[in-house]
């Protein structure tokens, strides 16, 4: 990151969150959507507009409340990353797999990373789920593993 | 003049704490690399004020506190560490020290501890010479640089699982060696004599420096440390993702803790379980037509009152070595 940042590549840089193939969620303390990008729109078919403001378990009722707070709760209180893998828990929200010819698994696998934001005065006021979509890598995972269990 | 003992195994520590003085504070200075030898020089009368360090080969600093206690040593102590749990806060001032300053010493805070104490008449004219000779004389090299950025990172660390799990987590000095890669394998087996172990590793890099964090648990313990947690683990997979949560605390504090005194930002990648239930020999497997050395910084938590121990390792490619020096150079000197 540059150590200035003009008005231009502010704009730049909003851009590249909204369209870069991942999903980016920034939520206050209360699970309140503030940002919602473009991977995040097209997947779950809604718009910032209508998400803007609501809980993310209001908006996706597969996600496991006692876990997700379970992480959220040591990222507030300590200030370090925590992370899902789709080894242990195969996703936070359940995207049906969007393609029809190569994607052979019924959803998108994917990895959790969560991130604290900090506020003015240091304390962690904002956390971002940023959201990877790892399918080809399980599905690869996991043929290999059954031809080796096959064997 | 006030007879000062400034008291770490680090060279770095004293260097940097010996700065931090107030340069018009008129002291003549005594150093000690461990509690014996502070004693020593106490019971000389070098000390009438001593700047002390916890965590310390031979003599420690909470038993050199209870040593002056024991003794009836004249003496106010003034504990310096990277320590930063709030139990070892309540300790040290329990075993009788004046106040508690968090490394690396900041010169404001240390000054006003001192007018606080009343150790330090403001008025007095600069009289900085003996620091300076002092700080001429003293010589850090890039081990002890890295041992003492770990220390205080380590700390930190500490502090945040000394929160997560309600415990006091006691430190060691921690090792920093550079190894054949065989080397390090063989002493990784040593260490862990055969027991059934999970490992869970994480990659980083920043600013040309990168290397993998590895976090092992022994087997026989993590029963009691999902206790400590107050979580229920049904099935091996959910135990998995308790060693990734808990690696995630400890790596990232630590890494976040020695980006901070360097003057970089680490990007983590996702951690990876290694293995479970599996020998040391089947979770490694070091890279050697790549890999010829590598730097190694260990660590090892144990939780006071619990037979629970974690080991962190923190493995640097080669090539990070020297990247590693230009940045610690600026510490040094």
């Amino acid at each position: 990151m540059p150590a200035q940042i003009d008005i231009k590549e502010v704009h730049w840089l909003l851009d590249i969150v909204q369209c870069i193939d991942v999903g980016v969620i920034v939520l206050d303390r209360q699970y309140q959507v503030e940002v919602w990008n473009s991977f995040m729109e097209n997947h779950s078919g809604m718009g910032p507009d209508e998400v803007h403001g609501k809980t993310l378990f209001s908006l996706f009722s597969e996600i496991d409340e006692v876990w997700l707070r379970r992480k959220v709760d040591t990222v507030v209180a300590l200030g370090t990353r925590a992370f899902s893998l789709w080894e242990q828990h195969p996703y936070l929200m359940h995207f049906k797999n969007y393609q029809p010819i190569t994607g052979q698994e019924e959803f998108m696998y994917q990895n959790v990373t969560l991130l604290p934001l900090g506020g003015a005065g240091d304390a962690v006021e904002h956390i971002c789920v940023v959201i990877y979509d790892v399918t080809a890598a399980a599905t690869h995972k996991k043929q290999l593993e059954a031809a080796q269990a096959n064997r | 003049m006030i007879p000062l003992v400034v008291c770490d195994d680090s060279n770095m520590a004293r260097k940097q704490l010996i700065r931090a003085l107030p340069a018009e504070w008129p002291v003549t200075i005594s150093q000690a690399t461990n509690g014996q030898e502070a004693l020593a020089a106490l019971r000389q009368g070098l000390g009438q004020v001593m700047l002390l360090d916890l965590t310390m080969p031979v003599l420690d600093g909470y038993e050199t506190l209870a040593a002056i206690r024991a003794e009836g040593l004249a003496c106010k102590v003034v504990v310096v560490s990277g320590d930063v749990q709030d139990e070892a806060v309540r300790r040290v001032k329990e075993l009788g020290a004046l106040a508690f300053i968090k490394k690396p010493a900041d010169p404001e805070t240390l000054r006003s501890t001192l007018l606080e104490l009343g150790l330090f008449d403001p008025k007095a004219t600069p009289t900085a010479l003996a620091q300076a000779a002092v700080l001429d004389e003293l010589k850090v090299n890039f081990r002890d640089a890295l041992r003492e950025v770990t220390n205080v990172a380590m700390g930190r660390a500490a502090a945040l699982l000394a929160k997560v799990l309600n415990v006091f987590v006691q430190l060691p000095v921690p090792q920093v060696n550079i190894f054949e890669v065989s080397e390090l394998h063989m002493t990784l087996t040593d260490a862990m004599r055969g027991e059934r172990l999970s490992a869970v590793c994480q990659g980083f890099i920043g600013d040309g420096i990168a290397g993998e964090a590895l976090l092992l648990f022994h087997d026989s313990e993590v029963v009691d440390m999902a206790k400590l947690l107050g979580w229920h683990p049904k099935d091996d997979n959910q135990t998995s993702e308790m060693l990734l949560d808990l690696a995630s605390i400890l790596t990232g504090a630590c890494l976040a803790g020695i980006a901070e005194q360097i003057d970089v930002r680490f990007s983590q990648g996702h951690p990876q379980l290694l293995g479970q239930h599996s020998s040391i020999e089947q979770l490694i497997h070091l890279n050697q037509r790549r890999w010829r050395k590598t730097l190694a910084i260990e660590v090892s938590y144990s939780l006071e009152a619990h037979n629970v121990h974690f080991d962190l390792l923190l493995l640097f490619t080669e090539d990070s070595i020297k990247r590693l020096t230009n940045k610690l150079n600026y510490l040094m000197n």
